[in-house]
């Protein structure tokens, strides 16, 4: 136990985490660079290397032989960098005793290392300070030191230099690894006690548990239990996780690995829960994690009606590895069937259905994101209401409350001015200011989460060139003067486009949606009124005129098919679009909406 | 493709003992027409062998004991007055031998004002010709060089006198609009010469922009530029006003005929009649029946390849397609509304597909905008309605 060092990476995207665990584990042969098809190996899905971003958690071992010839086994426990997956950073952080803070030498200290490296330091681990990228021209080497040392109250001499493109620094970082992170504490001969940290889902073997042994040892063909529901399994297979799967038979307490059980649930194994010997159990359980609260919800609707059982089965599958999607089947007046579904942010919305789409060939309909809205009604009923189309009548309604978050912005201090008219427009409450040096600021504000599910990040970097940096947390539910903005067609409620927004912005609101609607619906056999409304009150009206013209006048003599060929194309077209009353919508509408503000 | 049902007699085809449509293609023009996609050619290098090529096609489809009966039979192309009157007179003799021609049949030639004289007019009206579809496009000289007719305004009103005076009691008058260049008024001036012209018939379509055609590589290069939209919505409008204030029915989008005088050949292409199509390119229906399914073929495209086959023994078709119930139906709807009316019940015993709850609202809604009017179970367009068929068409075609 002595030799095992278990530890993750803090890094702020783009700061070089992906980079620098690839040259851990080419100097440590865990792989050869050769062997090294992918830049980055850690990101092994499509979609994180094309964004850059680390979804789902990951681990791998690596032997090193330190400068004192002893023989170490490194477990890199790999961290989401992005905010709406900071409860998976805690889950990480929970299986290990150390903790790389990697920054980049041109960008420095952002907001979400900061929360990243307090969950860190909360959590008890050891900080090692790492200056990544100090071979770029821009690189600000004595500025980050010091921010650093701001942060962690550390010596100059405990931050490393580092540069994992050039190659340059690897060697001090496994060494202070071996040196300054403490190996893990447990017991091996007390009974056993194993943090589940992670499980995917696999066809043949069922949920596949990573998992890091605290006490005892976990052996093939134990009897084991799972705290949460109490049911028993056998291990099937137990072992480390190189580059792939290695069975090793067994895990002693300070190991990471996997177990394979012949859990056909994933729900069984849930990620924070802790396995224990069935036959000598122990006495409680390890602490748990909060369990994960979606945040933001959204319908999502199959494009062509008939493909509703298809898109139930993929979101099923996508959910077994990941756990944090929550859905329920729901219906729309203007979309049919789908489901309202719910994420933990707007990013994770965003891979959710970038997913479906690509891993399972879904074609889907995205509705407009919203929060979950606790509202008392006049006789004291409290509900909570995560579809607008749910909102009770206005008659109905004693208060409306929305989820208030923390927001964190670090930012140059010349877009400071930028920044908080951005966050005055988004009903932001100013807190607090704090220098971090004097050319950047972290800036404080409760903001209500409705307002940076939507665009908020784009805007956010657009007024500040890309320099700021965010983060939030939920704080608390606060009552708000909101209201339900409905769109009509022709008179007929689409219940798709309806929003919950605040009283003082459903005006505007209400006439960009009208306009945009104007620009996407095409004219078509009727005039078609675009209304916005509150209740019965209309607040904003556009007209698409009737269509003026569509025929050929010639049949091409006794060539009917060719006409007939025409016509179905059209036809096709207009199977893709739905139809509310008489007014048929493209599907372009439905997603439109979701960028309000780029006009 | 290889052709398959299309082996069977027509008599066989037409699946009982109604009469057919026959139609023959003439591919060959004295000039090509700038605006024109049809199959034709201005090398008259295979004129002669014409006639001959066109018995052998027929005797390739035709039953000598039991012959099909003929209600119409029409020369389009092409230029069909390029023809001789012997030239004609060996087709006329060919289809008389392997048809049996209604004595009221309605036999018709297209013909260019440029090709025809007194002479040529009499000898149609002898070779048993009652009816001729005159290419008048225009009697704007500006509009008629723009459209690269070989002909001048003052060729078409002698042609339709002398027509008149050969004996022709049914004529017809094709005209285009939209002409790019010609104002409104100068189409409204051709609009009303032709009507006082009292024709029985006017087919008036807008100028379509058709690939592969001169004027498409025109419009493409910026040198034309065709109406707009809304110009064009205003002009067919005012076209079909005073179409029907003089008299004339509107029977289809681009048709126009006083009582009694729509073109029997053309309403068979949008009745689901069946028609039997002859030389290059012509197209052939045949509906469905306990033969089998409903059935369209077309020819190859091409004077070699046709005659090509023919002279093998071969049909020459190169495309052919077996109608699914779905397709009979979606015809069915455009077809009826393009024309005569959509028949509900009549498209759904020719189709075994029933209207769904969606689409007998959407032809509710069709009336209760004005775009069509119901009128002895059939819902026929209104001008307004007319101008966006195809919008209306392909709107109720989703099921």
């Amino acid at each position: 136990m002595d030799h095992i060092r278990n530890f993750c990476i803090i890094a702020h995207i783009d700061h070089g985490k992906s980079t620098i665990a690839d040259r851990l584990l080419e100097r440590t042969g865990t792989i050869t660079a050769r062997e090294m098809k992918f830049n980055q190996v850690l990101d092994d899905m499509d979609l994180e290397q094309e964004r850059g971003i680390t979804i789902k958690l990951h681990a791998i071992q690596m032997q090193y032989r330190a400068k004192n010839s002893e023989m170490y086994t490194l477990n890199l426990i790999d961290t989401p960098g992005h905010v709406d997956f900071s409860y998976e950073v805690s889950r990480s952080l929970a299986a290990c005793e150390g903790a790389l803070l990697v920054v980049d030498a041109s960008q420095g200290v952002e907001a979400q290392t900061i929360s990243n490296l307090y969950l860190a330091i909360d959590a008890g681990l050891e900080i090692i300070p790492v200056i990544n990228k100090i071979d770029l021209p821009s690189a600000m080497v004595e500025s980050v030191k010091h921010q650093i040392k701001d942060l962690i109250g550390c010596k100059d001499e405990d931050i490393l230099l580092a540069s994992a493109k050039a190659d340059l620094g690897i060697e001090d970082i496994l060494e202070a690894v071996v040196k300054r992170i403490h190996p893990p504490q447990g017991d091996p001969e007390a009974p056993l006690r194993a943090l589940i940290f992670d499980s995917v889902f696999d066809v043949y073997r069922g949920s596949i548990v990573y998992l890091r042994v605290v006490d005892g040892t976990l052996r093939e063909g134990d009897k084991i239990m799972f705290f949460h529901h109490g049911r028993s399994f056998e291990a099937e297979e137990v072992g480390c996780l190189e580059m792939k799967r290695t069975r090793t038979g067994s895990i002693t307490a300070g190991g990471v690995g996997y177990l394979i059980a012949g859990i056909k649930d994933v729900h069984d194994t849930k990620v924070g829960d802790t396995i224990t010997s069935a036959v000598r159990p122990a006495p409680a359980p390890l602490p748990g994690y909060k369990d994960v609260k979606p945040m933001v919800f959204s319908g999502m609707y199959p494009t062509n009606a008939e493909d509703f059982e298809d898109l139930r089965a993929s979101i099923e599958k996508l959910q077994l590895n990941d756990s944090s999607l929550i859905y329920e089947p729901e219906t729309s007046t203007a979309l049919g069937f789908g489901f309202r579904c719910g994420f933990l942010g707007l990013l994770h919305m965003e891979i959710v259905q970038e997913r479906l789409e690509r891993e399972y060939n879904q074609n889907i309909i995205n509705t407009v994101p919203n929060v979950e809205y606790r509202v008392t009604k006049t006789n004291g009923e409290v509900v909570l209401v995560d579809n607008p189309s749910y909102m009770p009548q206005l008659g109905v309604i004693e208060k409306v409350e929305e989820p208030f978050i923390r927001a964190q912005i670090i930012v140059p201090t010349e877009y400071v001015g930028n920044i908080m008219k951005l966050c005055t427009e988004r009903r932001g409450v100013y807190k607090n200011t704090t220098y971090l040096d004097p050319t950047r600021v972290d800036l404080h504000y409760e903001m209500p989460l409705s307002e940076i599910i939507f665009d908020f990040y784009d805007k956010l970097k657009s007024t500040s060139r890309g320099y700021a940096s965010f983060d939030y947390e939920f704080l608390d539910f606060r009552e708000s003067d909101l209201v339900k903005l409905d769109i009509l067609l022709n008179g007929e409620s689409v219940d798709a486009f309806s929003t919950i927004v605040h009283r003082d912005k459903a005006h505007e609101w209400g006439k960009k949606l009208c306009v945009k609607l104007r620009k996407l619906i095409p004219r078509q056999m009727f005039e078609v009124a675009i209304q916005a409304a509150i209740g019965s009150k209309i607040v904003a009206r556009e007209t698409i005129s009737a269509m003026r013209k569509n025929v050929l006048a010639k049949c091409y003599g006794g060539d009917i098919s060719r006409k007939r060929k025409l016509l179905e194309k059209q036809k096709e077209g207009k199977k893709r679009m739905k139809q509310v009353g008489r007014v048929e919508i493209p599907q372009e509408a439905f997603l439109a909406v979701l960028s309000m503000e780029d006009e | 493709m290889e052709p398959d049902r299309t082996g069977g007699t027509m008599k066989k085809l037409a699946g009982a003992d109604g009469p057919v449509g026959l139609y023959v293609h003439v591919p060959f023009c004295e000039r090509k027409c700038a605006y024109c996609d049809f199959y034709s050619l201005e090398n008259h290098g295979g004129i002669d062998a014409f006639p001959d090529l066109i018995t052998r096609e027929i005797a390739l489809y035709a039953d000598d004991r039991d012959p099909a009966r003929v209600r119409t039979l029409y020369y389009g192309g092409g230029t069909p007055s390029v023809l001789s009157v012997d030239q004609l007179r060996v087709l006329q003799d060919a289809f008389r031998h392997s048809f049996r021609i209604e004595p009221d049949a309605e036999i018709t030639i297209e013909v260019n004002p440029g090709t025809v004289d007194p002479a040529s007019l009499a000898a149609y009206r002898s070779l048993g010709f009652n009816r001729l579809s005159i290419g008048v496009q225009s009697f704007d000289p500006g509009a008629l060089a723009f459209l690269g007719r070989i002909h001048s305004a003052d060729d078409a009103r002698r042609c339709i006198r002398d027509a008149r005076d050969a004996g022709f009691a049914n004529l017809s008058i094709d005209l285009i609009y939209a002409v790019p260049g010609q104002t409104d008024a100068s189409w409204y001036a051709t609009l009303d010469e032709a009507i006082a012209l009292r024709p029985e018939h006017i087919s008036a379509y807008s100028l379509i922009v058709e690939e592969d055609t001169p004027l498409y590589v025109q419009v493409r290069e910026g040198n034309v530029t065709p109406h707009t939209d809304p110009r064009e919505a205003a002009l067919y409008e005012g076209t079909m006003a005073r179409l029907s204030a003089a008299g004339y029915d509107h029977y289809e989008v681009s048709n126009y005929a006083r009582p009694g005088c729509r073109s029997r050949h053309n309403s068979s292409y949008w009745d689901h009649a069946p028609y039997l199509g002859f030389g290059p390119s012509a197209h052939s229906f045949v509906a469905s029946s306990a033969e089998g399914p409903a059935l369209r073929w077309s020819n190859v495209r091409s004077l070699q390849g046709w005659s090509g086959m023919i002279e093998k023994g071969e049909r020459p078709v190169s495309q052919e397609e077996v109608l699914s119930g779905q397709e009979v139906f979606d015809e069915g709807i455009f077809l009826g509304l393009r024309a005569n009316g959509l028949d509900r019940a009549r498209v759904e015993r020719l189709s075994g597909i029933r209207f769904t709850g969606r689409q007998h609202q959407t032809l509710a809604d069709l009336v209760g905008a004005g775009l069509a009017v119901e009128e002895e179970g059939r819902f026929r367009l209104t001008p307004a309605g007319f101008v966006i068929c195809d919008e209306i068409c392909a709107r109720l075609l989703v099921p």
